[in-house]
């Protein structure tokens, strides 16, 4: 599965809150099919479809241990998708750092505008700061 | 997706008055100066505001160093209070970074005096429907024990707030 598959496969198991109540059990310890469907109000059949659709999904994986099927989560594609929504806070982090700088050379300007000019500030005037410079 | 809660919450305090932040988020001239990643320019020709409510915002950002890109944001606003708000959702569209596919995604900027002429910036972002899916506010109470779980398996944090 390509990168760009696996994280729509991810996306789409969490979009069901049941298999986001599912994996939030996982989260504190390996379950069965039993002990996972105990809290919720479906069938054990339901539950056992949802794990396929996680498995598929790579958010978890199942072992047979004894009669037991334990279902445990794996958390690296869930990095992966946190990691893709990651990427939008660090466009803000970048555009905000830039942002700051901006502000820095209009208001720069703005006050050395004012000694020279003593008028009004002229920092209300819009952007392109550099224009009264050239 | 309103009333779920975003996926991105950024608050920030910048030094200068709430009037010139905002006008910097508002004014073609000023945001060109700043929006975008690293590398980006806006050509200013092809900026286009009209800053009210129902109003919207458009331009393209274009990369020197790598010339395919193309970027298309068009904000449809929403939600617009002089100097103190934008709310919108943006619709990215164009020749896009790769793992980045066309989106639209909701934006609210909330611009907040602060002591000493600055200002705090309260952003929140909700990430495009179709692809985290119809997210319900399970999402992010799922997300904040994974984020637990992500923590604990990877020795470098993801930080996501939610």
């Amino acid at each position: 599965m390509s990168g760009s598959d696996q994280l729509s496969a991810v996306f789409s198991a969490l979009a069901d809150p049941t298999r986001r109540a599912i994996l939030a059990e996982l989260a504190d310890r390996d379950a069965t099919v039993t002990e996972l469907t105990a809290p919720l109000p479906i069938s054990m059949p339901a539950v056992s479809r949802h794990l396929k659709a996680l498995e598929r999904a790579g958010l978890i994986s199942r072992t047979r241990s004894g009669k037991l099927r334990m279902s445990r989560i794996e958390a690296a594609p869930l990095r992966e998708a946190a990691e893709w929504i990651e990427r939008y806070r660090r466009f803000w982090d970048t555009s905000l750092t830039r942002l700051d700088a901006h502000l820095a050379a209009v208001q720069a300007v703005g006050r050395a505008t004012d000694r020279t000019t003593h008028g009004p500030s002229t920092s209300d005037s819009p952007g392109k700061p550099h224009d009264k410079e050239n | 997706m309103d009333g779920d809660n975003p996926q991105i919450v950024i608050s920030r305090v910048v030094d200068a008055p709430r009037e010139l932040v905002y006008r910097a988020f508002t004014d073609p001239d000023h945001l060109a100066a700043w929006w975008g990643p690293i590398g980006n320019s806006i050509p200013r020709e092809e900026m286009d505001f009209d800053v009210r409510p129902g109003g919207y915002q458009r331009w393209t950002e274009v990369f020197p160093a790598q010339p395919g890109l193309r970027v298309e944001v068009h904000i449809d606003l929403t939600d617009v209070a002089d100097g103190e708000l934008l709310d919108g959702v943006a619709h990215v569209t164009g020749q896009l970074p790769e793992g980045i596919e066309p989106h639209e995604t909701r934006m609210r900027v909330e611009f907040h005096d602060e002591a000493d002429g600055r200002t705090r910036l309260e952003i929140r972002q909700w990430l495009p429907g179709r692809v985290v899916g119809p997210a319900d506010q399970g999402w992010n109470e799922a997300f904040s024990k994974l984020d637990t779980t992500l923590r604990n398996a990877h020795p470098v944090a993801v930080d996501i707030e939610v």
